[in-house]
């Protein structure tokens, strides 16, 4: 059994690495998604187009220009050289055009009035269409505006918040979504390549000649298995490296401690893989089945959007979802660091998930070969 | 295992209310060759699938290479090769990669299957075409792949299910002669074909119609006892007799 398993194995992998488009499938999808996730969806807000109509051209006016210029979340134009021909009314058509994401307007009397400690009111016009990019770039310029007040009059406000961002201090998205590309490589290319396993040699004719030899169908299934795991830690290590390296993406805890729990959640995606195979009579169907599964666990993972965004029906919905716990451990473990106690709630989750489905797929599969 | 290689008393099996295989007996010597016939449809397939241990008979009681195919069925396939009409080996994978992996599920020793891929290899005149991934070879190489493949382990009993359909003659002539040389060995060889030419190269055949063996006997005598041309007619004749019964 011994030899027949490790012959097994090593066919699977002569059998993957002629294939070319498998061979693409694999190493070319990390690439891809990295660069997709990394560099396109970008959930960060910076460089907001604004337009500042700015009727006073005074020396407080121009410090207050500049203040909104630091930092980088603002790219500012002006939109009044002349009073006259440029008037707000125009803003409309820039927001429509997308010319124009933001309209900051200082009125004529603004350096007057601060020189006289008087109140004065500026104004902040958004475009909601992008409804997150807009309230964050109000944020910031709230944010601005206050520290600017404060800076002219001396007084500072009686409750002051000093905030810190931890585990992220620059908040970028990368740091989030590469975790998360990990999490969702290991799932799909593990569940789609088992879901196929059995059902492509039944199709292909070679299933017939495996069935009159000795090989049982425990050794059969262990060794196709064993196969995409193997290939699903092999990419999950790919991705990692072009993670860390490429997007200088911090590695705060355990690397064993991830290796370890991906070896749990592999319970879980083998399992799926193999019911599939087992449901389908052709490799469209059990890729259809794999890939139905697929974009459900991906979407209520809290890849994307926070699970905690949700309608509240929706949160318990998730909790049926295997990935999410995985999901919240390879951001746990890459990026706070979290160890092994800390994460206990997601491994209880993980443990009773893989052994039900894999020990119910594995023996629903024992009585289907025979 | 002195003298027989396979028996069977009375052997059925059926699916819902069809009767694939209707209560057949048969022995079959060891070192013979034994056609199988029948029309296609008859049962061939199935009956030689409970003999392989891939199906198990509704009724009926029988012993291949020693072993009762109700029960020790694992035994049984460690010592019989099958080998079907339609290619069943890896096509992205070479002959000798093939090979390797038929003699590693047989749980061979690594030196061991490399003696007989070479000794194969060269008995079946595989030896230029060994490295070359099997679904670039011609179908004649192909069948002789597959037939390696089946012997790899020296099995005591080859199954073969229309071994040299879609086969050119002069292929087929070096097969039957691989197992001539093989059923004189002490290989017992069960064979299912389409071609009566064939069928005349075996030593006995059996005729199956309709899930029940119809006739049983040497190719010659069973022509002699039905006065026929030849064993074409012969297996005509009797199809149609029982068509009209």
């Amino acid at each position: 059994m011994w030899r027949a398993y490790l012959g097994l194995i090593r066919k699977e992998f002569i059998q993957v690495f002629r294939d070319r488009n498998m061979l693409r499938m694999i190493f070319a999808m990390p690439v891809v998604q990295l660069i997709l996730f990394g560099y396109v969806v970008n959930i960060d807000v910076k460089n907001i187009a604004v337009d500042v109509y700015n009727y006073d051209r005074g020396q407080y006016s121009r410090e207050f220009i500049d203040a909104f210029k630091a930092g980088g979340y603002f790219v500012l134009r002006d939109a009044v050289t002349d009073r006259m021909d440029n008037p707000l009314w125009t803003l409309d058509d820039r927001f429509k055009k997308r010319e124009s994401e933001m309209a900051l307007i200082i009125p004529e009397d603004f350096s007057d009035r601060l020189t006289q400690y008087e109140r004065v009111t500026v104004g902040l016009i958004a475009d909601g269409t992008d409804a997150n990019s807009a309230r964050i770039g109000s944020g910031y310029a709230f944010q601005i505006v206050q520290k600017f007040s404060q800076k002219k009059t001396g007084f500072t406000l009686p409750v002051q918040v000093r905030s810190k961002i931890l585990y992220n201090p620059e908040a970028q998205s990368v740091y989030y979504m590469i975790p998360g590309i990990v999490a969702t490589i290991l799932t799909m290319l593990t569940v789609m390549l088992t879901s196929m396993a059995i059902v492509r040699e039944r199709e292909k004719g070679t299933l017939e000649q495996l069935l009159v030899t000795p090989m049982n169908s425990i050794t059969l299934i262990l060794g196709k298995i064993s196969t995409f795991a193997i290939l699903g830690i092999i990419e999950m290590i790919f991705t990692l490296v072009l993670g860390v390296l490429w997007f200088g993406i911090p590695f705060a805890g355990s690397p064993l401690l991830l290796f370890a729990l991906s070896f749990l959640y592999l319970l879980t995606t083998l399992g799926m893989g193999m019911f599939f195979s087992n449901i389908s009579s052709t490799q469209q169907q059990a890729m259809f089945f794999a890939w139905f599964f697929f974009v459900f666990a991906m979407l209520t993972s809290g890849f994307f959007t926070p699970i905690s965004n949700m309608p509240v029906w929706m949160q318990y919905v998730t909790l049926i979802n295997p990935m999410r716990y995985f999901m919240d451990i390879v951001r746990g473990i890459m990026m706070k660091g979290s160890g092994f106690t800390d994460l206990l709630d997601n491994i209880y989750a993980l443990v009773i998930f893989g052994l039900t489905i894999f020990s119910f797929s594995f023996l629903r599969f024992k009585k289907r070969i025979v | 295992m002195t003298g027989t290689a396979v028996e069977i008393k009375s052997l059925t099996k059926r699916f819902g209310v069809f009767t694939a295989v209707d209560s057949i007996s048969l022995t079959v010597n060891r070192g013979e060759i034994f056609g199988f016939l029948g029309a296609n449809g008859a049962g061939k397939t199935t009956a030689i699938r409970m003999l392989c241990g891939l199906l198990l008979p509704t009724s009926g009681e029988g012993r291949v290479a020693g072993f009762d195919i109700n029960r020790q069925f694992e035994n049984i396939k460690k010592n019989i090769g099958y080998m079907s009409q339609k290619f069943s080996l890896y096509t992205d994978l070479t002959g000798r990669e093939n090979l390797f992996f038929y003699g590693s599920v047989y749980n061979l020793e690594r030196p061991f299957i490399n003696e007989r891929i070479s000794v194969l290899s060269g008995r079946l005149e595989l030896k230029e075409f060994i490295d070359r991934q099997a679904g670039s070879l011609p179908t004649g190489w192909r069948q002789r792949l597959a037939l390696g493949a089946a012997l790899l382990h020296k099995p005591e009993i080859l199954f073969l299910d229309e071994p040299t359909g879609g086969v050119d003659p002069v292929f087929r002539r070096k097969f039957w002669n691989i197992l001539y040389t093989l059923a004189d060995e002490g290989v017992t060889i069960f064979v299912t074909t389409h071609y009566m030419d064939e069928a005349e190269y075996c030593g006995r055949i059996s005729i199956m119609h309709r899930g029940k063996i119809i006739e049983l006997g040497k190719p010659f005598e069973l022509i002699a006892r039905h006065q026929a041309e030849n064993l074409e007619s012969l297996f005509i004749d009797l199809i149609k007799k029982q068509e009209t019964n």
